[in-house]
């Protein structure tokens, strides 16, 4: 997933999006918006975000679970299946972006990618309703993708990737 | 000037403002593990060296603490999963790279062996009670089996040395796995925890024995311990300080932050250092109250848990 931070103005419209369509509880998200300063007056610099699970290829969640509940499908996209999920925490306690949290209901839960609907061929829920299209979805084996062209083209960052998790989540500067 | 802040209204219950998804019965098992690994520890190897008669308290009647201490562990460990109908889940499967799936495995073996070892010297150590109960009257078959047991005391033994120091070191593998947690990544946690829950186990070994000669000789192990925990931790900070920004703002929650008090006061000058002073003076002939200096020790093992299993939750690398 490629996101614009030129584009996004931090509606949080993938949030409610992704609330709506994952059926998420109420006081729960699997993304949300960061707005970051930096710099002094006058000189100040806002970057706003939309985040969520890297799906990291190097996930310390997949390597921490004790059950395999937490494991990656065939595209890089990690998965948590809630009937074999103790609700230990170690996912939790592993991952830097926070991207995890226990569902009242016991199960560890987070961003799916909107698996279900990839299965579809649809896209996931977020960067369809994204307002200023500033998301993109695709696959970043394929050189040709508009994803890979993204990154070809223009400056980019990952969050922490001091953590060593090679997250899978790109943000264009 | 760096200011970063959520415009989603994100507070998932746990996680934000800070995470806490560990709570005290953690802590209270990475305590009652290490130090039932630990007093396990010292009864099969002495067992093995043949000194159980020179060292009952450590090989006989310390016996009956691990048992009831993994059980209470693995209740609060259960308590504090979130989805605990699914706990079987953990016996589906083996893997290597998840220390949780270790712990659990090597658990499901030693608590069983901690009942035998214990069964094994029930009625030598426990005959008034057994008079009350009369257990052995009543169940027939327990005799042979207890008789079975005794002769094969010796491959128990064998087997708890190495499985007690794979449960020791787990506790502080546990936490020193996580990577996204800058207080707990610290390959120094896993001996940490070991020595420390040797350390409460010769304690508890002190305040169980009767015999003036085992007192000493475990109050001897016992300073070593801690000479040994003690110079691991200036270790550990020397490593933190050393290390990235993340591992320096961590160890600040220790040495200024908000974990200060609990742990210069509560574990190192409570928990090592006067246990230490009082036992060495001890050592030199003097009398000393060893079971205060003992209970100190079992403080400030159970205070360390508790401080780096709180303090590390709030130590990340985002936010």
């Amino acid at each position: 997933m490629v996101i614009d931070t030129l584009k996004c103005v931090g509606c949080s419209d993938c949030v409610v999006a992704c609330q709506t369509e994952n059926d998420v509880p109420i006081g729960y998200c699997r993304d949300w918006i960061t707005e970051t300063v930096k710099g002094t007056y006058p000189s100040l610099d806002l970057e706003l975000k939309s985040e969520r699970c890297n799906h990291c290829e190097n996930a310390p969640c997949v390597r921490c679970c004790p059950t395999g509940a937490s494991h990656i499908v065939e595209g890089g996209i990690v998965l948590v299946t809630g009937d074999e999920c103790i609700g230990c925490g170690a996912c939790i306690e592993s991952c830097p972006y926070d991207a995890r949290y226990q569902h009242p209901d016991g199960y560890v839960d987070k961003c799916t990618f909107c698996h279900h609907r990839l299965e579809k061929g649809q896209l996931p829920a977020c960067v369809s309703v994204c307002p200023t299209k500033c998301m993109y979805f695709g696959d970043l084996d394929n050189p040709n993708s508009e994803v890979s062209q993204l990154l070809k083209k223009r400056k980019y960052k990952t969050l922490a990737p001091e953590a060593g998790t090679k997250p899978h989540v790109y943000y264009l500067l | 000037m760096e200011e970063e802040l959520f415009i989603s209204g994100r507070n998932i219950p746990n996680i934000d403002p800070s995470l806490e998804v560990w709570h005290w019965p953690i802590s209270l098992y990475l305590f009652l593990g290490g130090l039932a690994a630990g007093l396990l520890f010292f009864a099969a190897v002495f067992y093995l060296l043949g000194k159980d008669k020179k060292y009952p308290a450590a090989v006989k009647v310390s016996s009956v603490i691990p048992p009831i201490a993994l059980s209470i562990g693995l209740l609060a460990l259960v308590y504090d999963l979130t989805h605990k109908l699914y706990t079987w889940q953990l016996y589906t499967t083996i893997r290597i790279e998840s220390p949780m799936s270790w712990g659990a495995w090597v658990l499901l073996i030693v608590t069983p062996i901690s009942f035998l070892w214990t069964f094994s010297y029930y009625r030598e150590v426990y005959p008034k009670l057994e008079n009350k109960l009369q257990v052995f009257k009543r169940l027939k078959f327990l005799n042979s089996f207890e008789k079975f047991i005794i002769k094969n005391r010796k491959y128990l033994a064998y087997a708890l040395i190495p499985l007690t120091l794979i449960l020791g070191i787990y506790t502080g593998i546990l936490l020193s796995a996580f990577n996204a947690r800058p207080l707990w990544n610290n390959a120094i946690l896993g001996p940490l925890f070991l020595t420390s829950g040797l350390s409460t186990a010769a304690a508890t070994i002190i305040l169980l024995s009767k015999k003036k000669k085992e007192k000493h000789f475990f109050g001897k192990i016992d300073l070593a311990l801690i000479i040994i925990e003690l110079a691991l931790i200036a270790h550990m900070i020397m490593g933190y300080f050393a290390g990235p920004e993340v591992q320096v703002e961590a160890m600040q929650l220790l040495i200024g932050g908000e974990f200060t008090v609990m742990f210069f006061v509560f574990v190192i000058i409570l928990g090592l250092i006067i246990p230490a002073i009082l036992e060495l003076i001890e050592i030199y002939g003097y009398k000393t109250p060893v079971a205060i200096a003992a209970l100190l020790v079992l403080l400030g093992g159970l205070v360390f848990r508790f401080v780096m299993v709180e303090a590390g939750q709030i130590t990340r690398y985002l936010y």
